[in-house]
């Protein structure tokens, strides 16, 4: 056999699948920075052949090979929403780009003659790019525990889980025109992605390890940055920038860590990435708490407080997950890895203030006191609390003594919230499996069935003109 | 009735035939005193469907009859082969009753209109002299070969059956030869019916309805469907409901006519090239296997022929980049332009199915690397030809398609 045959398709061996995936995967990633619903679609699917490859020549295939075959929904999702995009004429009285900015009428169309029959498809359009971008987000229920799983390439596999949230981010920013602009799909967006948020910080707070913390907060990043495109926030610019900061901030410090912990090498250095961390932290989550919290002119308490909890936790773990690592060595030998570990500090650290200033040089404002209360829940996390010996109740005390931890806690909300999701998921898909049976029924039987269904279906045709 | 013959839905045709006469040399030829002429059998039966595939608009109501009874007898020769007879059976009563209905359909109209040409039936019946319920269910009834014959859901268990049942090499000409008949059925009867409002109105609602279902039913099928060879039947049913799909858009328009290549010989010599390929590949697939088993012989032998029939399965898919899509792309804009979104929602889901089946079935073939030596046997010479021949044809479709439009 060739050398050309077996790079076809049957890439064997495993450093072979490796350099194949490698390059779909990089050209997906690439392909998804372009605009336009294709390239998206043919970015994803590069992504899903990437998984596929690399899971294939793996020894435990049989187990990573379904594991990452949800990779196609999304690239599925992004085909139809394509398609439709090839597909649907402009809305009345729309014409070229007007037709992905304008709000499809959907609700109360003002006139008979102005109606879109084909809203529906427009608003399904806008829903499959948004399921496409929440799946890689792991912000739906499918696809939720994929971040808590090492990637099929065994050199960087904890990196490559890392990487797919921003994928998702990636869809969603550059394909926002196509998703933002139908009717309740920004609100649906937003409440998803706010669970998301909240259940990866949970997640990132109950795992023990720095490795397992960051891809969770990754997670959390990505949310929080898409859901800046969800409210309108800043530009999609200025978002990508933010998300840049932080998420990226997280990845560099991810492959710092699985590369000798080179992000927590002296006192010096772990307090760099701390700041860094934190700071691109707090520059993402600033101009969401503002819009969210103090926008259309009036304080809207619950929202603020639902978004201000887990930014206070990603911005305390961002703190307090970063220990420096014992130096085991006696003598100190230059490392050029510490000195990329500083300089991608120094990056994440400089990034998300100057976005913040291209999002201000761009129209970024806020009222007063909300510029300064959105700062508050980043800004609490510095406090440190001393450790209290008396005054808690014993009722209160009790969980505690028996084990029960606020890590704990995280478990078990985010183990029950993700159990319910499964078993909602099973549910639906028994449904369709009860109702597509008969389907089955109908394909199998012999030529004498055949015969009888086909008079039925002429006795029908016969009598439903009677019936008129 | 003349015509011109586009010369692409030709060497498609020529190309498919010389296909299932690639395959067919695989099957030795039983021995016997008239053993050197069934390459000449072969030909003589296969040449007549391979025509009807380049030109299915000269097949008349009285050559669908006989196009279906030469499948049936092609299918009934060898009585030996019991799956075999059994289809041939199957395809017997169902296809003999529904022509047997659509000609007491016909009758009925003639009947009511005082005239048995088409075009002045409509002129006939549009003076309203004769009670609706007489009309409307013999227009009804003389559709039903066609619905039969294009074999959508719930017409769709017998393109299954042809090719889970019959040998390789007739199986995939036969399906879409009796396809190609159906859709040129309901051409014709169709024909000259927008001078008939009411009579459009009532074909209209029924194409609609046969159309949903037919994606809708295709699409759980394919889903249900355990074996390739079925799934591959389940991929040609929803062929039939895309032409389905086309007629309820626009009755009285010929499918695929909006731009000069995507005419109707241009979907059946799609259909018959992409089913060749895909028919073969089935063969070679396990009816039972995960993702991460082996591959079959045939990608561990050969992936560049595996490829090939891979091309052909995701263009009767209507995979992105197949000229497959293209027909899938141009009904679904006939649909939006008509104002249809029930339909072409339908139609998308349908899609949807389709193309997630056909990645399935090819991430299936090629499986994952196996520590297990190959296999010794290889796959005979005539059938990789066959699905290079399938493949190029699906190429130039693709090539020459993408110039017009």
């Amino acid at each position: 056999m060739s050398s050309a045959t077996e790079v076809l398709g049957l890439a064997r061996t495993e450093p072979r699948a490796r350099l194949v995936g490698g390059i779909c995967a990089g050209l997906g990633v690439t392909l998804l920075l372009l605009p336009g619903l294709l390239w998206a679609a043919i970015g994803v699917e590069l992504l899903a052949l990437a998984f596929w490859l690399w899971a294939r020549a793996l020894p435990d295939r049989a187990e990573q090979m379904p594991r990452w075959a949800w990779l196609r929904r999304p690239a599925m999702a992004l085909w139809l929403a394509a398609a439709l995009a090839l597909v649907l004429p402009p809305p009345p009285g729309m014409q070229g780009l007007a037709t992905v900015l304008q709000m499809p009428q959907w609700v109360a169309p003002a006139s008979a003659s102005e109606r879109d029959p084909l809203a529906l498809l427009r608003t399904l359009q806008s829903l499959a790019v948004l399921w496409a971008g929440l799946e890689l987000l792991a912000a739906l229920p499918l696809s939720r525990p994929y971040p808590d799983l090492t990637g099929p390439l065994p050199v960087v596999g904890p990196w490559l889980t890392a990487m797919l949230p921003g994928t998702g981010f990636l869809v969603l920013w550059r394909q926002s025109a196509a998703w933002t602009s139908g009717p309740l799909v920004s609100e649906i967006a937003a409440a998803t992605l706010l669970l998301a948020a909240a259940l990866a910080v949970l997640r990132a707070y109950s795992r023990r390890s720095l490795i397992a913390s960051l891809r969770w907060l990754a997670v959390f990043d990505s949310a929080l940055a898409a859901m800046l495109l969800a409210v309108n926030a800043v530009t999609g610019e200025v978002a990508a920038l933010l998300w840049l900061a932080a998420a990226g901030g997280r990845l560099t410090a991810l492959a710092a860590e699985l590369r000798g912990s080179a992000a927590r090498r002296g006192p010096e250095l772990t307090f760099l990435w701390r700041l860094a961390g934190w700071t691109a932290s707090a520059s993402l989550a600033w101009p969401l708490l503002l819009t969210v919290g103090f926008g259309r002119a009036r304080f809207h308490s619950v929202e603020f407080v639902l978004l201000a909890a887990p930014i206070f936790l990603a911005a305390r773990l961002s703190l307090s997950r970063v220990v420096e690592v014992r130096e085991r060595r006696t003598a100190d030998r230059p490392d050029p890895l510490s000195a990329l570990s500083r300089a991608g500090a120094i990056a994440t650290l400089l990034l998300g203030p100057l976005a913040l200033l291209v999002g201000w040089w761009r129209g970024l404002e806020g009222s007063f006191p909300g510029v300064i209360v959105a700062m508050v829940p980043a800004l609490l996390a510095w406090w440190r609390r001393a450790p209290r010996t008396t005054g808690l109740g014993e009722v209160l005390r009790a969980p505690v003594a028996a084990g029960a931890t606020a890590r704990d806690f995280a478990l078990n909300a985010f183990r029950a919230v993700t159990a319910f999701e499964t078993r909602l998921s099973a549910a639906l898909a028994a449904l369709v499996r009860a109702l597509g049976a008969p389907a089955r029924d109908l394909h199998s039987g012999d030529a004498q069935e055949y015969l009888l269904f086909l008079v039925g279906v002429s006795v029908l045709a016969l009598l439903l003109p009677l019936l008129r | 009735m003349m015509f011109t013959l586009p010369p692409p839905a030709v060497s498609a045709g020529l190309l498919a035939l010389v296909a299932a006469l690639l395959l067919r040399a695989v099957h030795p030829a039983r021995p016997g005193a008239f053993a050197p002429l069934s390459l000449l059998a072969s030909i003589a039966a296969l040449a007549p469907l391979a025509w009807t595939v380049a030109a299915p608009q000269a097949v008349s109501p009285l050559r669908a009859v006989l196009l279906a009874a030469l499948a049936i007898a092609l299918l009934a020769r060898d009585m030996k082969d019991s799956l075999q007879t059994e289809v041939a059976l199957k395809l017997t009563w169902v296809l003999g009753a529904a022509f047997a209905l659509s000609w007491a359909g016909d009758s009925l109209l003639t009947l009511a209109a005082g005239t048995a040409v088409p075009q002045e039936q409509w002129s006939a019946l549009s003076l309203s002299l004769d009670p609706y319920a007489l009309w409307s269910a013999a227009l009804l009834l003389t559709l039903l070969a066609g619905l039969v014959l294009l074999g959508g859901a719930p017409f769709h268990f017998w393109p299954a059956d042809v090719l889970h049942g019959t040998r390789v090499w007739m199986a995939p000409l036969i399906v879409a030869a009796l396809q190609a008949a159906g859709a040129s059925w309901l051409l014709q009867r169709l024909a000259s019916l927008e001078g008939f409002a009411a009579g459009t109105r009532v074909t209209g609602g029924l194409l609609s309805l046969a159309a949903v279902l037919a994606l809708v039913g295709g699409a759980f099928t394919l889903i249900a469907s355990r074996r390739p060879e079925r799934r591959v039947g389940g991929l040609a049913s929803l062929q039939g409901a895309l032409v389905l799909v086309a007629f309820s858009a626009e009755p009285v328009r010929s499918p695929f006519a909006s731009i000069g290549p995507y005419s109707l010989s241009a979907w059946a010599a799609h259909l018959a090239l992409a089913l060749t390929g895909a028919a073969a590949l089935a063969r070679f697939l396990p009816t039972q296997s995960a993702e991460s088993d082996a591959p079959p012989v045939l990608a561990r032998k050969h992936p560049w022929s595996a490829g090939a029939a891979a091309y052909a399965l995701l263009s009767l898919a209507g995979a992105p980049g197949t000229p497959g899509m293209l027909l899938w792309l141009e009904v679904a804009r006939r649909l939006a332009a008509t104002r249809h979104p029930g339909l072409l929602l339908a139609l998308l889901l349908a899609w949807l199915v389709a193309v997630g089946v056909a990645v399935s079935e090819t991430r299936r073939l090629f499986g994952a690397p196996s520590e297990k030596p190959a296999p010794e046997a290889t796959v005979p010479r005539p059938a990789r030809f066959a699905l290079w021949a399938a493949a190029g044809g699906l190429l130039a479709l693709l090539f020459v398609w993408s110039m017009g439009a």
